[in-house]
């Protein structure tokens, strides 16, 4: 015999390991194995991916304001797949909402949320929002600009709320500033709280499905007419969408990096923050209320929207599980649908059509980090003090000419700088000058193309 | 885990299409096949992540811990010095300190200040001209030669420059209670 028959022999005749075994694998489905039944499965395999390279990011993070950006920038540059790792987290997190819409869409499609499942669906919108909690306190950790002007407007909407607003939103804060203390209880809600009932949750999900048993095709014939067990066949259709699951998350964690954003700068009022993909559709929402409505749509909706979601249960008591005969229920998820991805379609576009960094001053910028300017220079504060502060450099020097020659020899313009000169390609310079230029009180980043072109 | 090879035939719940057979051991085999793949593809990153920093080594670099015409001469000093030096995702000022003497010919010796034995740190008591290190008493003389005691090597010299007058040492640390210096 193996080693691992042994063992598990061993085993076997102590803890009576059979009956558990043929519970777990031999439990029936009803219509037989499907690859509509997969969207589960793939959410608890990413969730299990999270969890595991959230323990790995944790080894390195430090969540303080002066440490987060630092260690989230060392683990990106200087530790071995520190990269990869990081990459598999964000976009594990992206990945866990589309599984988790399209297994609550399978659901809603093939009626599996009606008796006797209503509390299976339940706990199942519940730990959709300890996901959305998770999405929305993750975002704040790496510290950068992104994290802390969309914390700042996703806690201002807090502030919404009628009569409890203010106070919800320094709770949540931790005070009145977003700070010190939001960061630290947002990495204890993240990594303590969160996966703590998130994983209570998700054992409460899976009783109740062993309990019930799992819906199965809404067809009532059909269902009665095979009766296959879980092993192996739906447990193979599972694994395999968790390898594609795996795959895709690691090509987009290779193939796209996912950039650190500038130091968090709450005096920067230059940064348009952007959330996260799957709450852009809100995003979008929000533009068109006006002022008085704001509080309609930034807790209103959600609100009974997810109250809605919560009751579909009780509120569609109809036995019937076949889409044909359901045409309230599709359209009102057509209806949703649409609203949601012509809403997301809008953001995107939106989103590209603004004018972003102009790439000249962006590869400016990179060049600036490259050579180590930071050195001896000082933007905004971050840097050395050797050479003249370059925070507002093109109030002062607003000439690109003035900046080529100096980039070639310093001396050349300046009598007396100990500014070495760089081995640049007049590319390089250009660039480099550009970015200069874009350095000015009044904050535009975006250089306005009169630059040295 | 083990997966039974053969379906429960008594059980009424398997019936009719759950594979027999070699479709099962198949679907046995390549269900393995993919979580060692998935096992594989995040254990391999996540070793090289977690060891990365034990595969590092010290960087080092040279720092400037005094003027040359202000040490006196055969009489060994211990200069302190603040350096920068990498700590993780920080950087964090050390403050550091070696023994350093001018030698009667002139030339200057810089010694780590961790006895070679155990890691104490050893002062030089100028009325027996020795180095003593309090912990186990080992002894050496002002070339760091062992005069007595376990230590099992002379004193460990470090690397010294000399720019404008400055003295420049690269701060090194070496295994203790070896005959040889082996850096950490």
């Amino acid at each position: 015999m193996r080693i691992s028959a042994r063992l598990y022999d061993w085993l076997d005749r102590r803890l009576n390991l059979q009956p558990l075994e043929r519970s777990l694998l031999d439990e029936p489905i009803p219509g037989g194995a499907s690859w509509t039944y997969v969207f589960g499965s793939a959410t608890l395999f990413l969730f299990g991916l999270q969890a595991l390279t959230g323990m790995c990011l944790a080894v390195y993070y430090v969540p303080s304001p002066d440490a987060a950006y630092d260690s989230v920038e060392y683990i990106q540059h200087e530790i071995s797949f520190g990269w990869f790792i990081r990459g598999l987290h964000h976009w594990g997190a992206s990945a866990i909402m589309v599984a988790i819409g399209l297994h609550l869409l399978q659901v809603y499609l093939y009626g599996a949320y009606k008796r006797p499942r209503e509390p299976m669906w339940m706990v199942g919108v519940a730990l959709f929002l300890l996901m959305m909690g998770f999405g929305f306190t993750g975002y704040l950790l790496p510290w950068d600009q992104n994290a802390y002007w969309a914390t700042a407007v996703g806690t201002n909407m807090v502030a919404t709320v009628p009569l409890a607003g203010d106070f919800l939103v320094r709770a949540l804060r931790g005070g009145t500033t977003l700070g010190a203390l939001t960061l630290s209880r947002f990495f204890a809600l993240h990594v303590l709280v969160l996966p703590t009932l998130i994983v209570s949750g998700i054992l409460l999900h899976l009783v109740i499905l062993r309990r019930v048993g799992p819906a199965g095709p809404w067809d009532e014939h059909r269902a009665g007419q095979t009766r296959e067990a879980f092993y192996p066949r739906q447990v193979f259709m599972d694994a395999v969408v968790m390898l594609g699951a795996f795959l895709v998350v690691a090509l987009l964690a290779v193939a796209v990096e996912f950039p650190l954003a500038d130091r968090a700068d709450p005096a920067d009022h230059t940064f348009t923050p952007v959330p996260e993909w799957y709450f852009l559709f809100f995003y979008q929402l929000l533009k068109y209320t006006p002022g008085p409505l704001e509080p309609l749509a930034s807790w209103g909706l959600p609100f009974l929207l997810v109250l809605g979601l919560f009751l579909l249960p009780i509120l569609d008591r109809t036995p019937e599980r076949r889409p044909a005969a359901r045409p309230l229920a599709m359209g009102a998820g057509v209806l949703f649908l649409a609203l949601v991805f012509t809403l997301l379609g809008i953001s995107l576009r939106s989103l590209y059509a603004q004018p972003r960094m102009d790439p000249s001053v962006a590869h400016g910028k990179a060049l600036y980090a490259r050579h180590h300017c930071a050195a001896c220079h000082r933007i905004h504060g971050e840097g050395g003090k050797v050479g003249p502060d370059l925070s507002y450099v093109a109030d002062e020097r607003p000439d690109a000419q003035w900046h080529l020659r100096h980039f070639r020899d310093p001396t050349s313009v300046s009598p007396g700088s100990i500014m070495p000169k760089f081995p640049l390609s007049d590319q390089d310079m250009t660039d480099l000058t550009n970015y200069m230029l874009s350095l000015k009180s009044g904050g535009a980043i975006a250089s306005d193309g009169k630059g040295a072109a | 885990m083990p997966l039974p090879n053969q379906p429960q035939e008594s059980e009424e719940a398997v019936e009719g299409a759950s594979p027999t057979g070699p479709r099962r051991r198949f679907f046995a085999w390549a269900i393995r096949a993919i979580a060692c793949a998935l096992g594989l593809g995040f254990l391999v990153p996540a070793t090289g992540y977690l060891i990365s920093p034990a595969l590092k080594r010290r960087e080092n670099a040279w720092a400037e811990v005094g003027t040359v015409a202000d040490l006196p001469m055969g009489d060994p000093q211990e200069l302190e010095y603040t350096q920068t030096v990498k700590d993780g995702w920080r950087n964090a000022a050390a403050k550091k300190s070696v023994w350093v003497t001018k030698q009667s010919d002139g030339t200057i010796t810089v010694f780590s200040p961790l006895c070679p034995h155990l890691g104490c740190g050893y002062r030089w008591n100028s009325g027996d001209q020795q180095f003593q290190c309090p912990c186990h008493g080992s002894v050496y003389d002002v070339t760091g030669k062992v005069l007595g005691g376990p230590a099992p090597r002379p004193l460990d010299a470090l690397p010294t420059k000399v720019e404008n007058g400055k003295l420049w040492v690269i701060y090194k640390e070496f295994k203790s209670g070896l005959n040889r210096p082996v850096e950490l």
